[in-house]
């Protein structure tokens, strides 16, 4: 079911390829036409939209990782977001170092941070590993906003907009290159990430962690790397979403968003590499259509009194959701599956 | 047919309809071929700050919703306004300033200082400017293209501490003062100022404690801070929150005592709806007068708030922003009566609109309305209130903020 009718592998290279088919390469030069040719024809509110989706894809990647491949739930993913934001602040701003440094070193701060938090992991899972991270988040806050001579506290600190070798991305449009430049680079790495050695130990630690420790899969080591690699990831949003703003302050950074960023990959679909793009989008958009549809619409058409509509905008946000849980529940990813099973098997499904 | 694939059908049809159909009638409700004059409005309506957002943004929308309608626009121009509920989100208020640049807006507001702060740096960048209703220090310093509608958090504390020092303080050598602040640029923004200026006036800070917008008890820190014995609690936050910290006051029996001040966001009627009567003597600083106040444009503001948003009356952020709305139609008119309607853009708005105010009336809701080079701050004097048997009564008249000299990095 995983390939279209008629086509075979024949080597171990077909076998691992990830665009298989010459439709497969034909799809993806289409796609990354349009996505790089977006600037052309899109407004800046929609490429900060895209940029926002960009950003929330690499996040959503890190935490996929290691709550959907891994099995380790973490409800302090915007903590580790917030570590990675502001090391590129302080190292941008205060230190003037380049951009590039600062995107790098926000991932490995973030992700050794995510280690740190992640240790209670081999003692600890579901709930309560849940539970401990939670605290990673009120904690990590906690330390930004009080080590005021570093981070700024709660006045915040302006962060420079990100350079690399003369050009500075200062609009929406650089910035969208960007931004979208990484996040190919992160869902490919994410891909091939679930193939490799590590990758199917994390599932197999999701699956049973009992019989995988019997399998001689190291617990310790592979549920840290998975903390190390899904922090990195969510320090390298941080960063983005850092230079993109061009301010932080540590109200950006709230148990709401980690909350939120648990919904978009069980609303993508756990443990694909294609269910954080999913989720992402349909959360993000469905929130851009709210805010800048619906509301203004409702009260457009029924000449509701100012502000009357946008109590609705929660409400229905909260209803799409709990209707898709309802009928999906494995997920967006999942029913990109049965869409491309029905029409590879087209016309002779059955 | 079973109920599951009924509830499928029913869900697609209803996403479809609220996706496709309702934007696009929206859109046959505007004309495209008036000249309209457009501003941008960022509304935490809905998130942790909607009961500070709501009635702010109800006032500024009736508030353009009355020059449209009864005063014909703005130099012959309606202006229209593009509203967005940021839903105190800072990813949110950063697509939303995108969008506004986008349709044209000639300029924007938003409520908070928090979501200025997600806005600022693009707006900077692109050099759309704005101002924040309620901001904090950071924002207007160093002034780039965001200004301040009025006094910021730090503005208060001075303007309050120098009135406590002339007017209540009774004892002797300087006063023992604690502040209890929200855990945001509400709180540090008054920090900050007490920092600068405290030695200066002569006001010994004896412990600064920190709360969150959605704290249900403030014992511990109070019993701290009562062990340390100040003569006054400054307290820069929220009602809700301030309400809170004024209970447990009284339950601790620190307060009657000990005088307490507020800064301008936690002192509304929502205030004493949550307080009750513990808030009772309870001084606080606000930039506008109150409900009732024999002002220009208090019948009409009463008018509209009664007919619209009835709720709102009695509810001192609704003044603010319907001052919100004056400001912005001055703002336009200086702007259209120096460049023309075709020549208008977001620059030249700052530039013959912004820049030009100079002592507009705001119908004396608030103090007059001026730009001062290297001060973006627009309004820049508060009046002193006190809570009198359930009402927010004014005890001063309006007492200057100066600028205070903050250095940011």
């Amino acid at each position: 079911m995983g390939l279209p009718a008629g086509t075979r592998n024949y080597s171990y290279a077909q076998d691992m390829a990830i665009f298989r088919t010459k439709t497969h390469w034909a799809m993806l030069l289409a796609l990354l036409v349009i996505l790089f040719t977006a600037p052309l024809y899109c407004g800046n509110y929609w490429l900060s939209v895209a940029n926002l989706i960009g950003i929330t894809i690499i996040a959503a990647t890190g935490l996929n990782i290691l709550t959907g491949y891994c099995g380790q739930l973490s409800i302090g993913h915007a903590g580790f977001i917030a570590v990675g934001a502001y090391t590129s602040a302080v190292l941008t701003s205060r230190l003037e170092l380049s951009f590039l440094v600062g995107l790098i070193a926000a991932g490995f701060a973030a992700g050794l941070i995510g280690m740190i938090f992640g240790i209670p992991s081999l003692r600890v899972k579901g709930f309560y590993l849940a539970i401990s991270t939670i605290a990673a988040q009120f904690i990590i806050i906690w330390v930004i906003s009080h080590w005021t001579s570093v981070t700024g506290g709660f006045t915040g600190i302006s962060v420079p907009p990100a350079s690399i070798g003369g050009i500075t991305f200062t609009s929406q449009a650089s910035l969208f290159y960007l931004i979208m430049v990484i996040t190919v680079l992160v869902v490919f790495l994410a891909k091939n990430l679930a193939r490799t050695r590590a990758g199917r130990a994390f599932v197999a630690i999701r699956d049973n962690d009992l019989a995988a420790q019997v399998m001689g899969i190291n617990l310790f080591r592979y549920k840290l790397l998975a903390f190390f690699i899904g922090c990195f990831l969510a320090g390298i949003a941080g960063s983005l979403l850092a230079h993109w703003i061009g301010f932080m302050s540590v109200e950006h950074f709230s148990i709401m968003d980690s909350i939120l960023y648990i919904g978009m990959i069980i609303i993508g679909g756990l443990g694909t590499t294609i269910g954080p793009i999913f989720g992402v989008l349909f959360i993000r958009l469905l929130q851009q259509w709210i805010t800048s549809y619906i509301v203004p619409g409702l009260e457009g058409i029924f000449t509701l009194p100012a502000g009357f509509a946008t109590g609705i905008g929660p409400m229905v946000f909260g209803l799409a959701i709990i209707l898709f849980l309802i009928l999906e529940p494995r997920g967006l990813a999942h029913r990109w599956q049965l869409f491309k099973a029905s029409y590879r098997l087209w016309p002779f499904s059955y | 047919m079973n109920w599951r694939k009924l509830l499928k059908i029913a869900g697609i049809v209803s996403l479809a309809l609220m996706i496709t159909i309702i934007p696009l009638l929206s859109a046959g409700c505007t004309s495209a071929e008036e000249k309209t004059l457009k501003a941008g409005f960022s509304i935490c309506y809905t998130g942790v700050a909607a009961e500070k957002g709501r009635p702010m943004g109800n006032g500024k929308l009736d508030c353009i919703k009355y020059i449209n309608e009864e005063l014909g626009g703005v130099a012959g121009y309606q202006i229209e306004v593009i509203w967005r509920d940021n839903q105190y989100d800072a990813s949110k208020a950063a697509t939303i300033i995108n969008e506004l640049m986008d349709k044209g807006c000639l300029l924007f507001t938003t409520n908070s200082s928090a979501m200025m702060t997600a806005s600022a740096e693009i707006a900077n960048r692109a050099e759309f400017p704005g101002f924040a209703v309620f901001s904090a220090p950071a924002l207007t310093n160093p002034p780039q293209h965001i200004y301040a509608q009025m006094p910021d958090y730090g503005d208060d504390w001075a303007a309050f501490a120098n009135y406590y020092l002339e007017n209540i303080w009774q004892g002797e050598g300087e006063p023992k003062m604690a502040m209890h602040l929200l855990n945001n640029s509400t709180g540090y923004g008054a920090r900050d100022a007490a920092v600068l200026l405290a030695d200066e006036l002569g006001i010994d800070i004896v412990a600064m404690e920190e709360h969150t917008t959605t704290t249900i008890s403030e014992i511990e820190s109070l019993t701290r801070i009562n062990a340390l014995n100040p003569d006054i609690i400054y307290i820069s936050s929220t009602p809700q929150p301030t309400s809170i910290i004024i209970k447990d006051a009284v339950d601790l029996g620190m307060y009657p005592g000990v005088t307490i001040g507020l800064g301008h966001a936690s002192i509304t009627s929502e205030l004493i709806e949550f307080a009750g009567a513990d808030a009772e003597g309870v001084y606080g600083v606000y930039p506008t007068v109150k409900w009732g106040d024999d002002v220009p444009a208090m019948a009409k503001m009463t008018e509209y708030c009664q007919e619209y948003h009835p709720d709102d009356y009695g509810n001192m952020d609704y003044i603010t922003s319907w001052a919100e709305g004056l400001i912005v139609a001055e703002i336009l008119r200086l702007a259209v009566e120096n460049v023309g309607i075709d020549n208008l853009t977001p620059q030249a708005v700052e530039e013959y609109g912004f820049k030009k105010l100079d002592n507009f009336n705001v119908g004396g809701l608030h103090g007059p309305v001026s730009y001062t080079p290297g001060d973006n701050r627009l309004s820049k004097a508060v009046r002193v209130f006190q809570i009198q048997d359930g009402e927010i009564v004014p005890i001063s008249g309006w007492v200057d903020a100066p600028l205070i000299p903050y250095e940011f990095d």
